[in-house]
């Protein structure tokens, strides 16, 4: 097991992630800036292609948009193997990528004043 | 959603939302997990990035065999404010060796809340260096243990050195209520240095 945060309970480090680090073998990472934390995911609709479990998986998260961070937490795999297969998955032009505008700059006084609103409406 | 927004629309799964990334930072057992969470939609999310003992992260099992590896949790929680707009807060990871987590986390983020504990008020340094070195718009919410208020902000900030400009105020982060108000500081703060030009 490998040291450091806890992990669940008989979660073994190489059952769990050999098979999707086999996929990702040898490849490089995609940037991080095409794939940041937040950047939403939408799987493209007429996409049914004969894809691994592991991505079909991703796909079927992926009909409503989620977050990279989101695709690594339901699908359990780490955040570095997580990139790689939507990498894939976008350059084979099954899921569309998208990074919001507000990473890059800060939202306007409108739109800040927006947010305000929404959230004291939560 | 008023204001000068794009929104691209994905063919038959609605619009893609624009996102706002707020960082919560703070001490071990400071309460970030728990803000996380309080108005989170969606519970308990946490992903994990798989690293090296250099902080190398790893993608390729090929020569991991034999390297010590250890694995970063974060814990995040998502909370849609409308169809176009979805605000993910993410938590720093807890151990201080972890703290290089910090860069790729605050990159493209609105600002950030530095979550403080009283009885470890100098676990909070670290946070607050950061991000303010870094010019990141930042809150201090000083987390109320048991609904406890025997703290005055004002004894808090002057423990923890803080400038006058950085906002800080009292909350439980059990509290939906309480940390609404924590994030409206922080969005209130970030609009201020919009229309001041900062």
């Amino acid at each position: 097991m490998p040291p450091g945060e806890e992990t669940p309970q008989g979660w073994s480090f190489e059952s769990s992630l050999i098979r999707p680090y086999s996929l990702t073998g040898g490849r490089t990472r995609p940037s991080r800036s095409d794939f940041s934390i937040t950047s939403q995911v939408v799987t493209v609709p007429s996409a049914a292609p004969e894809v691994d479990p592991e991505l079909e998986l991703i796909l079927a998260l992926c009909a409503r948009p989620l977050s990279v961070a989101e695709v690594a937490s339901r699908t359990g795999f780490p955040l570095g193997v997580t990139r790689i297969l939507l990498a894939d998955l976008l350059d084979q032009g099954y899921v569309t990528v998208h990074t919001s505008n507000w990473e890059r700059n800060r939202p306007d006084a409108a739109t800040l004043r927006t947010v305000l609103d929404r959230i004291r409406e939560l | 959603m008023d204001g000068a927004l794009v929104v691209i629309e994905a063919e038959g799964a609605g619009p893609v939302p624009d996102t706002l990334k707020i960082v919560v930072a703070g001490g071990f057992g400071a309460g970030k997990t728990t803000l996380v969470s309080a108005l989170s939609e969606v519970e308990a999310l946490h992903t994990e990035e798989v690293m090296t003992s250099e902080s190398v992260g790893v993608d390729d099992l090929e020569g991991v065999e034999g390297k010590s590896t250890t694995t970063v949790a974060l814990d995040f929680g998502r909370i849609t404010l409308d169809a176009s707009t979805v605000v993910y807060l993410f938590g720093t990871p807890g151990q201080r060796r972890f703290s290089f987590m910090w860069e790729e986390l605050t990159e493209g983020a609105l600002g950030a809340v530095v979550v403080a504990d009283t009885r470890r008020l100098a676990d909070s340094f670290d946070a607050i260096d950061f991000f303010e070195s870094r010019g990141v718009p930042f809150v201090v919410a000083v987390n109320c243990f048991d609904g406890q208020r025997t703290h005055r902000a004002d004894d808090v900030r002057v423990a923890l050195d803080l400038e006058e400009r950085v906002p800080l105020l009292l909350c439980d982060a059990r509290d939906r209520e309480s940390v609404k108000e924590v994030l409206l500081e922080l969005v209130s703060l970030v609009l201020r240095l919009e229309l001041s030009g900062a």
